[in-house]
């Protein structure tokens, strides 16, 4: 179990990344990993803002640290692929991307990220199957929101 | 462009296009907030250094890239517009404020007259200026809303699936405006409103193709006109509702566009002369949609800052056309509004 204080830390630095304020994002996550470096959320969250900050190659190292918590964390696999994708690995992130799909085939972005990546490597039809599956995935996602926008 | 979203090859290789084309930077945002059509903050019609296209956060995929296909082709006509010669936009001016304020009224006038609950006076004056606002904001968008769907198709036709979901559900939107109102406003622009966008629609269906786009499949209240025939055309009390004229005006409309947008060669590579052809075009068609709804004297062709500046001096602009319609009957409770 992670301590709270950290779990607490990470919430406040997760409103700021919404909002777009990735360094006071990262400067909560980094109180939060200092208090509980063993909080695999904690290196997730801090992976999310640095890709956000342009920073993939510390990004790629806070998915390593997460992944070596809990390797089963479907949505570091897919952060991971994220990252390596960005840094022009694209044979690394579509390995990264099949481990994410292979524990959450439900995940749109790890989807996309496939396709984008099997395009790069000239694997055109692999990549339409990739992307319509992104898709199908996206409008869920997408008629979600419209309807939390209607609720509220 | 430098970018830390991810975006398929075919959408940045068009995003490096754009800005080649047009010298120009274009920056991506993502917010939570953002309209779900995403928002073009462009450097022809605001004063600002960097193109901005904003889109919603949950789009992560190929939602996200086909808004930013559609952005950068509106872009590309904007800025070939501008660099060859002048960007304008539909504006508006006091007197035509005026103009199509009047005739507005004279059209509720006609139709309050058949109508047994009468629409209290102060909401009159005030629908006024709300339609002819309507109207305004819905031409400067419909016409190049075409052009861009059916350009982004030809030229990027592997997202497709994508495209079709996002006119649905545009469509849809667009066709629930006014809905409220329907009562109210006169059946004329109620109509003319849906007719645009029921070209539109239509335009995009066969041009994608796509059966499910077109407004008597996707629009619940005119599916009831899907194969009709002639006989019921002429029997049924259909004829005298509002959507069925909707869908007549609208199939009118459709010619007009057909007209405008067949000539089109949609496969061009993309270069500053053929994006100012789409401009031109984009022009000559809102000229005839104008013409065809008789509000071509409505709206001036106008730098987009001049509309901002329009945009600044609305309210005066409706005040001052209520004080020619009215003339002293309505100046004085004007003035106390103030």
């Amino acid at each position: 179990m992670p301590l709270k204080e950290a779990v607490e830390l990470v919430k406040k630095g997760r409103m700021y990344a919404q909002r777009t304020k990735f360094k006071e994002a990262l400067a909560y996550y980094n109180k939060a990993l200092t208090l509980d470096p063993k909080y695999a959320e904690g290196w997730y969250f801090r992976a999310s803002a640095l890709i956000d900050m342009g920073n993939p190659a510390e990004a790629l190292a806070d998915c390593e640290r997460a992944l070596a918590i809990n390797p089963s964390f479907s949505e570091v696999w897919s952060k991971k692929g994220l990252a390596l994708f960005n840094l022009e690995r694209f044979d690394d992130a579509l390995f990264a991307c099949t481990r994410a799909l292979n524990l959450n085939s439900n995940d749109a972005l790890a989807w996309y990220i496939k396709g984008v990546c099997l395009d790069e490597l000239d694997r055109p039809e692999e990549a339409q199957e990739a992307y319509g599956k992104s898709l199908e995935l996206e409008i869920i996602l997408d008629m979600d929101a419209e309807r939390r926008k209607i609720g509220r | 462009m430098k970018t830390e979203i991810p975006l398929s090859k075919q959408i940045r290789y068009f995003i490096s296009v754009t800005e080649e084309v047009l010298d120009t930077e274009i920056s991506l945002l993502r917010d939570p907030e953002a309209d779900p059509s995403g928002t073009l903050v462009d450097v022809y019609t605001y004063p600002i250094e960097k193109n901005v296209i904003i889109f919603p956060t949950q789009y992560i995929g190929l939602l996200k890239d086909f808004v930013l296909a559609k952005h950068c082709t509106h872009l590309l006509m904007k800025g070939a517009a501008a660099k060859k010669a002048q960007y304008k936009v539909c504006s508006f001016t006091e007197d035509s404020t005026y103009r199509g304020m009047r005739q507005i009224y004279i059209d509720a006038l006609k139709d309050e007259a058949k109508k047994e609950s009468k629409l209290p006076v102060e909401k009159l004056i005030k629908m006024l200026n709300i339609l002819f606002m309507h109207f305004q904001e819905d031409i400067n968008e419909l016409p190049w809303n075409t052009i861009v769907n059916a350009s982004v198709y030809h030229q990027m036709p592997k997202i497709r699936k994508t495209q079709l979901y996002h006119l649905m559900k545009e469509s849809k939107a667009d066709m629930d405006e006014m809905m409220d109102q329907e009562s109210i406003i006169p059946r004329r622009y109620f109509v003319l409103n849906k007719a645009m966008f029921y070209a539109r629609d239509l335009y995009l269906a066969n041009t994608l193709p796509a059966d499910e786009l077109k407004p008597v499949i996707n629009i619940p209240q005119m599916k009831k006109f899907d194969h009709l025939e002639v006989k019921e055309m002429l029997t049924t009390r259909w004829t005298h509702t509002a959507w069925y004229q909707s869908k007549v005006f609208g199939d009118t409309m459709l010619e007009i566009v057909d007209d405008h947008l067949n000539r089109v060669n949609w496969n061009e590579k993309p270069s500053l002369e053929y994006y100012y052809e789409l401009y031109q075009i984009g022009v000559n068609l809102t000229n005839h949609l104008l013409k065809y709804m008789t509000m071509s004297d409505w709206f001036v062709w106008e730098s987009p800052k001049h509309l901002l500046g329009a945009m600044d001096n609305k309210n005066r602009y409706e005040i001052e056309a209520l004080k020619k319609i009215f003339g002293d009957l309505i100046t004085e409770s004007l003035e106390e509004q103030k």
